[in-house]
């Protein structure tokens, strides 16, 4: 039985017929990376869309699907030009920051009081407060997804200089669908991985293999089995020790400074660089490097990536990212292997690779809509953006980012938080066999994602004032607001991944009208629309939305992509 | 076949001798595998995680090392005249008045320098260390509770909660899930921030799901959703039917374990609690200039020393003491000289705390050997291996059998005398060490030293050398010996001049020896 086209069928939609497997085959065929050649239709782009950015609006999805795949596509991965720095948004009293103005080249001021430094705490806010703005006023791009799977890939977690980290952001940033060997070479000097994986430790009379060690496990070629001693099949423990000698030498400047003058940035010092010939393993082929003084971190990585297997395990991470997370044989072949081999025909630039996944059978098969269980920022962010939340129509700056300064605190409730994965590898559910993405979910995460869904949509969300979602502008953005069934309809195709169940609709309808006649609707909202001055007409029209929103919000539907 | 499954069908009738893997039954009478008790029998255990790295020179004070210790901690250290003492050269912080009663009715025990060889000293990583029970350099990503947890329901949360098992198995305060109970697949540990507000949460319409990873993972959702809703029911008649007898200060940790005394008022029979106070990453301000009995971490031991006190006075009044064992653990020490900005930074080993009415009165370990000068950053040498904790409470508390504890640790462990007046299984160890008669010599040395000791009868013994960082460089002995002298040389000419610890494990009996090489 062909599951795919039965649940095409269940589902009532239109599929691309794909060739019939046998029938006593129970799975089809994994669809592979060949262009998807069937309708691009609104489910499609939606599919897309929510797949590649924090929530598409209604309007996004139906002028991605006007456009058609390609278009849609090009605009995906439009160079727009990179958010403004952050801001000291309310602090008063940095004398080297007015209110307003930004900080990220502000020096610090000594705390003469226990040696300490002062007014780095309203820094940190703010950049955690400008990254959310940023994603939330981002429209169709996939940027910011880029930067948080880059972020998620560096796994850099620890409390440290908000200087340093504009740095490191701004660079993910940069290169999010950029060449991939580049940023590994500006990685290995990046002042704030200097510090993370004690790079600016590592010297000649002492080194240190924390960031080789990484940069090969985690970040580049990813680590074998176990097939020798010290041999992890695609490196050993020798090259660890090789790499880490050729990456010596390099510090970072400019942490927690109080002048003005010293930079963030970072330097090579060659009195701590290992000049010594460095032989790696038969696994590089016993390549040596000589001494190549603040260029030799450069020539590691060249190394590195002349082997194909960095391909691979890129490719495998952007998959589970972006599609699902069980890569099968099937995937690997299918799916992998031809990604991989156009990353390296495009000397591991990021974007052709990507792109031809996000275009492909494979994307748009039907067994991938909907299966991924959504990390707690996209769950968060998707009902603010793709409903709209009243909080950012404040227009005083200081007010907006308080509310999503709390806004970062419910999504930490859901145990993620921007700048702060668990450790080096990442946020589990990206690697965590075998529960992936399962792992965001448990007794308290459920909750606090239902307290959030619940307290945005009837407006009990509170942040100063009462702050919750824009049902009202929500509605009108619909095709048709005036049509009770159609604008569920609509609802339900913008926030859930697939169409629900009659019974489930029903419910929807009951939880909308809750008894009063359909055709009822059709008047208030006129009333509402002629009105929408009169509180008591706004009020009639809102109520109805909201507990209608409410039940969407509710359904473990909403929790997939 | 796992031992206690067994036991657990061969119940009380396993009276008989009868030879199970070779080994009689009446030969091991006190064992609890033998003893046919409930394997899930009704201990209880709290542990409550002090995040951020404690500085442990500072909570548990070796008086007899403070001639060193006040020339390293100018700044920091709590004046000897102010501590605490629970015994002539142990003292306590002079907040933990709470603890000093609790010690003198023999409720609380302090372990000694507790950590790991090649202490991590990143908070994340160290953490995780703790949690899982791994060595420093393996990543684990099971927890060692959640194992143990596991090897009896291997498809939780598939089919929990069920009849036989309707209430968590653990609950962790507060809204993080604790990595200490992960299984493999689920996590073993409920969250629970407020019992009287467990929400219930909407369940909707069952519809049959689609056989495709859409509907496994809708699926798994339904499930989730509604386990916690039977969850919640289960907290809530706990919740409604228990009482709190005792008072407790108005602190979040206090209320972790007010809760936690409710519930098992109540009737819950969940078996590992965990809760959390944080704030203990003292790099600056630990203490107030003006007065070092103040300052951050003062706030801090007051707020475990009275909620611990109160906690332990209501299970007192419920009746319920003999039930609860009580853990503390800190993801690291700090280092033995304090810092310019009145605090100290990351460390290694740390001293912890067991409470409970049946820890009994002890101190496990010696208070830490301060030298006349210590290189930066040293932190305090660890004497015992927080896996020998783990698994002296598994074994003494839980009553698992010492096999199962292999595997759930990773390693052998060494039994610590921890639980004492209700312990499950009798401690029937000889102590085999003459602990006056290790030695090492020459000390100070230039290329090697040779470390001697004697033994008064067979014991496992582990001799390691550890730099002033708390890496252990190498592993000189790990091997069954028999009674007498032995001895086994360090050859130190590969590292540099400076300060190594050796430490010598026989047994459950830790000695370090520092060693100075020229």
């Amino acid at each position: 039985m062909d599951r795919r086209a039965t649940l095409s069928t269940l589902l009532g939609r239109s599929h691309a017929a794909k060739a019939t497997p046998p029938l006593e085959t129970p799975k089809p065929p994994v669809l592979g990376l060949t262009p998807y050649a069937g309708t691009f239709g609104f489910e499609q782009a939606a599919h897309l869309l929510r797949r590649t950015t924090f929530g598409p609006k209604y309007a996004q999805i139906k002028d991605a699907a006007s456009k058609g795949l390609n278009a849609t596509l090009n605009e995906l991965f439009k160079d727009n030009p990179l958010p403004n720095p952050p801001l000291n948004y309310d602090y008063t009293t940095d004398p080297n920051v007015p209110v307003g103005s930004t900080w990220i080249d502000a020096p610090y001021v000594r705390d003469t009081t226990n040696g300490g430094i002062l007014h780095q705490g309203y820094r940190n806010t703010s950049l955690r407060t400008w990254t959310y703005e940023t994603i939330l006023n981002e429209a169709t791009s996939i940027r910011e997804q880029l930067t948080l799977f880059w972020h998620n890939h560096f796994g850099i977690g620890d409390n440290q200089d908000p200087k340093f980290w504009y740095r490191h952001i701004t660079l993910l940033r940069t290169y999010a669908w950029g060449n991939f060997k580049e940023l590994i070479k500006k990685i290995n000097i990046d002042p704030l991985m200097l510090r993370f994986l004690n790079s600016n430790q590592n010297t000649v009379t002492a080194p240190n293999e924390n960031y080789a060690r990484e940069v090969l496990e985690l970040f580049t070629i990813g680590k074998g089995p176990l097939v020798g001693p010290g041999d992890y099949s695609n490196y050993t423990e020798q090259d660890i020790r090789e790499f880490a000698r050729a990456l010596t030498g390099w510090r970072d400047q400019g942490y927690n400074v109080t002048d003005a003058t010293t930079k963030v940035g970072s330097f090579f010092r060659i009195s701590s660089h290992d000049a010594k010939t460095k032989k790696l393993s038969p696994r590089f082929d016993e390549t040596v490097i000589n001494n190549g003084f603040d260029k030799e971190h450069e020539t590691v990585v060249d190394i590195i990536f002349s082997k194909k297997e960095v391909a691979r395990f890129i490719c495998r991470k952007l998959y589970r990212w972006f599609v699902y997370y069980e890569v099968s044989a099937e995937v690997e072949q299918n799916v992998i292997e031809p990604m991989a081999d156009i990353l390296v025909q495009n000397n591991y630039e990021i974007k052709p690779a990507l792109m031809a996944l996000l275009k492909s059978e494979h994307f748009f098969d039907v067994l991938n809509m909907g299966p991924m269980i959504k990390n707690p920022l996209v769950f968060s962010l998707n009902l603010l953006k793709q409903i709209g939340w009243n909080a950012m129509e404040a227009s005083d700056l200081a007010t907006r980012h308080k509310a999503l300064a709390a806004l970062i605190r419910e999504v930490a409730n859901q145990q993620m938080v921007y700048f702060d994965p668990p450790d080096v590898a990442g946020w589990k559910p990206y690697y965590q066999e075998p529960a992936f993405y399962r792992i965001w979910i448990n007794a308290s995460t459920l909750q606090a994602r239902m307290r959030l869904t619940d307290r945005m949509a009837t407006n009990n969300y509170t942040v100063g004032s009462r702050t919750g979602l824009n049902v009202l502008n929500f509605a009108n953005t619909m095709s048709n607001p005036y049509d009770p069934y159609l604008l569920v309809e609509d609802m339900v195709s913008v926030l859930l991944p697939q169409s629900l169940t009659d019974p489930q609709m029903t419910d929807l309808m009951n939880a909308f009208l809750a008894g009063t006649p359909d055709y009822e609707w059709n008047t208030i909202w006129t009333n509402y629309t002629k009105n929408p001055g009169n509180a008591t007409a706004r009020s009639s029209a809102e109520t109805k939305l909201r507990n209608l929103v409410k039940a969407i919000l509710s359904l473990p539907e909403f929790f997939l992509s | 076949m796992k031992r206690r499954n067994f036991i657990k069908t061969a119940g009380v009738a396993a009276t008989v001798p009868m030879v199970l893997n070779g080994m009689k039954i009446s030969a091991a009478p006190m064992s609890p595998l033998f003893s046919g008790i409930d394997p899930y029998s009704d201990k209880v255990l709290v542990i409550i995680r002090l995040s951020g790295g404690y500085d442990g020179l500072n909570v548990v004070l070796p008086l007899d090392q403070y001639s060193n210790l006040s020339k390293l901690r100018t700044n920091i250290l709590i004046p000897d005249t102010k501590a605490l003492k629970i015994s002539t050269e142990t003292g306590l912080h002079p907040a933990m008045t709470g603890f000093q009663q609790l010690f003198q009715d023999g409720k609380l025990g302090v372990v000694h320098s507790v950590g790991y060889p090649n202490q991590n000293r990143s908070h994340f990583r160290s953490t995780d260390i703790w949690q899982s029970a791994s060595s420093a350099n393996e990543y684990v990503n099971t927890g060692w509770v959640g194992r143990y947890f596991q090897d009896d329901h291997p498809t939780y949360p598939e089919g929990y909660p069920n009849g036989q098992f309707p209430d968590p198995f653990a609950i962790t305060l507060g809204s993080t899930v604790s990595e200490t109970c992960q299984g493999t697949v689920g996590n073993f540990s409920l969250t629970l921030t407020d019992p009287f507000n467990f929400g219930k949460l909407t369940e909707g319409k069952e519809t049959l799901f689609p056989e495709t990873p859409y509907g496994q993972e809708l699926s798994f959702l339904r499930t989730s959703i509604s386990q916690t809703n039977q969850y919640a029911d289960v907290i809530g008649v706990a919740s409604k039917k228990g009482k709190n007898q005792a008072t407790y200060p108005t602190s979040n940790l206090a209320t972790q374990l007010k809760n936690v005394a409710l519930l098992l008022s109540g009737g819950i029979k969940t078996r590992v609690f965990v809760a959390n106070l944080g704030g203990f990453d003292t790099h600056a301000n630990q203490v107030d200039a003006s007065d070092t009995t103040r300052g951050t971490q003062r706030e801090l031991l007051l707020i475990l020393s009275e909620a611990i006190k109160a906690f332990q006075e209501d299970l007192r009044l419920m009746k319920l003491e003999e039930r609860v064992l009580g853990l503390t653990f800190s993801e690291f020490g700090r280092q033995i000289k304090s810092n310019f900005s009145m605090g100290t930074d990351h460390g290694t080993a740390a001293p912890l705390f067991v409470f409970g009415s049946c820890v009994g009165k002890q101190i496990v370990g010696k208070n830490p050997e301060i030298p006349v000068t210590v290189p930066d950053q040293t932190g305090v040498p660890m004497q015992i291996d927080f896996r020998d904790v783990y698994g002296s409470i598994l074994q003494d508390w839980f009553g698992v059998s010492q096999a199962e504890i292999k595997d759930y640790l990773f390693a052998n462990y060494t039994r610590l005398p921890i639980v004492k007046n209700c312990a499950v299984a009798t401690d029937t160890d000889d102590i085999t060490f003459e602990a006056t008669s290790v030695k090492a010599y020459p000390n100070p040395f230039r290329e090697m030293s040779r470390i001697s000791f004697r033994l008064n009868g067979s014991a496992w013994t582990r001799i390691s050398v550890f730099d002033n960082i708390g890496s252990e460089l190498r592993v000189l002995m790990n091997q069954q010996l028999g009674a007498g002298d032995h001895q086994v040389d360090f050859l130190g000419e590969q590292w540099p001049a400076g300060i190594y610890f050796c430490r010598i494990q026989v047994g459950r009996e830790v000695q370090t020896v520092r060693m100075v090489k020229i």
